[in-house]
């Protein structure tokens, strides 16, 4: 963490898991011509912890996703990271205030290698410019390297390294998701969205981008938002979720509580379905 | 063969990184270099005027077309109005007395400004809408160009290019204005080179690749659009001044119309979009083919007596020249330094099948 997200960041900071908001979002509506994806939601992530977002197909969530990246600026409400309003402002000034995500459907940049991809990663922290490749070996190769020396300490610890030299297109989407996922840490970023990494993958794929997430938190300090549809995983390594529905919030706090609330049951599986999950269990 | 090697030996990131990693293409490099260097020693004159000074020329330009194209993905009809803007700003300002020097860069400078300017506007739109807003620059700066007589010299008007050194050597003088152009159409190699494997040219093919995706991770695509727009028109017009006053020494409107726009991006797109050989192919197989395929045509017929008609013989050379273009993109759409990679790599694992990296 280095430049605009240091300075974000309290010198006391928090324990990871503390009190601390990293990123409060209130009242937030957005609207696509006549349908109301969000209809007012409030959330608030607390600094250091996996903050997990789940809901029915449609229900909003990678559109939350959006507002909070600057993609779609709210009609309504506001998105403070780290305290500072960053409602309205512009996805690359975003991120270089420290927010890093992945997506849903992959967004790697084909015809670049995966050392590349990841390269990509420390752009917020880089000085690029035309000048500087026009006198490459004066100017730009010892920032190049330094760099570089990150980058590989990303690959080791996504276990990349033998593949790093592949373009991104030619290796299996499992992977791909890896190297999205290393990009995104390489920006040392203090807040990381992820946008389903686990779609589509078997299960030791996931329990290994379960153990990249949580090492990430612990050893990296960075706080996670997370969209996932795999329950377990979802109950696993979150400390708090919150469930959407047609764009509102129908249920928030501890994993299993919420997943247990009777409007989550009725959300997923239908309204008799959960009037017989409620008189199984008086 | 020449190239084999097994397995990646790189100790330093020095030497991973290197622009040409293996000795034979070191020695290839180099020895392309030296022959360059010495061709105005042995070519014949007619030879270093008329084929190796335009090829050297317009391989500048398509580098710097092929930079917007092929590395932030912007498409560009309106080059040679980028090129003809360089070219007069450049012999305006020799004949208000600025060193050829300074005028060489200001004409660059004047490109950069009008092109991202027009870049600008155009940049609010994508793909073939982009490609319709740079149709209309080059229109509208043709237009400007002919009607303005501050600009043309008036009407029909020939302007002459006045007589120039660079860096004490006449301009004038065919060695010289060789020497200048190769000079100018290294330094734009090596900048091309040197952006492949810098953060600079990172961020604009990540523009190209995914834009929404290159904000993500904070880059800023319009800006780096407009990068690309800038640095890529500064080229061109660079190209132009030395086109005015090391080849042309006399430039008029018509030089610089649509069909030179459509020519280099013919260039860059047979060459190879992305490339840095890939103008250079380009350029070559665009000014030479119908010269060959002509002389071909011509030998041909009064080899085997054929008595073809004048039509036929005007006409078949540009037939055979347009099957020419679309064979080779059939055969490799990524352009004839495709082709040339293809064949390096074979010969790299030869007589394995397999090629590394």
């Amino acid at each position: 963490m280095t430049g605009e997200a240091a300075r974000l960041l309290p010198s006391s900071a928090a324990s990871p898991g503390g009190t601390e908001v990293a990123l409060a979002c209130a009242g937030i509506e957005r609207s696509f011509g006549g349908l109301r994806a969000l209809k007012g939601v409030d959330l608030e992530v607390r600094r250091g912890e996996i903050f997990g977002l789940v809901g029915p197909n449609g229900s909003g969530k990678t559109t939350m996703v959006n507002v909070m990246t600057g993609f779609y600026p709210p009609n309504r409400g506001s998105v403070r990271l780290f305290g500072r309003d960053i409602t309205g402002t512009a996805p690359h000034a975003i991120a270089r205030l420290g927010v890093a995500r992945t997506f849903q459907n992959l967004a790697l940049f084909k015809g670049l290698s995966v050392l590349d991809n990841i390269l990509l990663g420390r752009h917020v922290h880089m000085r690029p410019g035309a000048l500087a490749s026009l006198f490459y070996w004066t100017w730009a190769e010892r920032e190049e390297f330094a760099h570089r020396r990150i980058v590989e300490e990303i690959i080791d610890f996504m276990q990349l390294q033998d593949i790093r030299d592949e373009p991104v297109e030619t290796i299996p989407m499992g992977l791909q998701k890896r190297v999205e996922l290393a990009r995104a840490l390489a920006a040392e970023p203090s807040f990381l969205i992820l946008d389903e990494p686990m779609a589509g993958m078997n299960q030791e794929e996931k329990e290994y981008i379960a153990r990249f997430i949580l090492d990430a938190r612990d050893e990296r300090d960075v706080t996670v938002f997370l969209i996932e549809h795999h329950m377990d995983v979802v109950t696993a390594i979150c400390d708090r979720i919150m469930v959407l529905s047609y764009g509102e919030v129908i249920a928030e706090g501890e994993p299993r509580a919420a997943m247990a609330d009777p409007k989550v049951i009725e959300a997923y599986l239908g309204h008799r379905a959960a009037s017989r999950h409620a008189g199984a269990r008086p | 063969m020449f190239y084999r090697r097994a397995g990646i030996r790189h100790t330093s990131y020095r030497s991973e990184r290197r622009l040409w990693p293996l000795p034979f293409d070191r020695g290839l490099v180099a020895a392309v270099v030296v022959l360059l260097l010495v061709a105005p020693l042995v070519v014949e004159r007619l030879y270093l005027i008329g084929y190796l000074m335009p090829w050297i020329i317009w391989s500048t330009a398509a580098l710097g077309l092929n930079f917007l194209m092929g590395g932030a993905g912007q498409i560009h009809l309106g080059y040679g109005a980028i090129i003809a803007i360089g070219a007069y700003a450049s012999t305006h300002l020799a004949r208000a007395g600025v060193p050829f020097e300074i005028a060489a860069l200001g004409g660059g400078l004047a490109s950069a400004v009008i092109g991202s300017a027009f870049g600008a506007t155009a940049l609010r739109v994508k793909g073939l809408y982009l490609a319709m807003a740079t149709l209309a620059m080059q229109s509208v700066v043709d237009f400007l160009i002919t009607h303005v007589p501050w600009i043309s010299g008036g009407g029909q008007a020939t302007l002459t290019v006045p007589p120039a050194r660079f860096l004490g050597a006449d301009l004038r003088v065919d060695l010289a204005a060789y020497y200048v152009a190769l000079s100018v159409c290294a330094v734009v190699t090596l900048f091309v080179l040197n952006v492949g494997r810098s953060s600079f040219g990172r961020a604009l093919a990540a523009v190209r690749e995914k834009d929404y995706a290159a904000a993500v991770i904070g880059v800023d695509p319009f800006r780096y659009k407009l990068l690309a727009f800038w640095v890529s028109s500064f080229i061109g017009g660079v190209a132009g001044a030395v086109l005015a006053f090391c080849y042309y020494r006399a430039i008029s409107p018509d030089q610089f119309h649509l069909d030179l726009s459509i020519q280099l991006v013919a260039m860059v797109i047979v060459g190879g979009l992305g490339s840095v050989l890939g103008p250079f192919f380009g350029a070559a197989l665009i000014l030479f083919a119908p010269i060959l395929l002509n002389q071909a045509v011509g030998a041909l017929a009064a080899a085997f007596g054929l008595g073809i008609s004048a039509d036929l013989r005007a006409h078949l050379p540009l037939v055979l020249y347009g099957a020419l273009i679309m064979g080779f993109l059939l055969a490799e759409p990524l352009g004839l330094a495709k082709i040339y990679d293809n064949v390096r790599k074979y010969f790299l694992v030869w007589p394995f099948r397999h090629a590394p990296r």
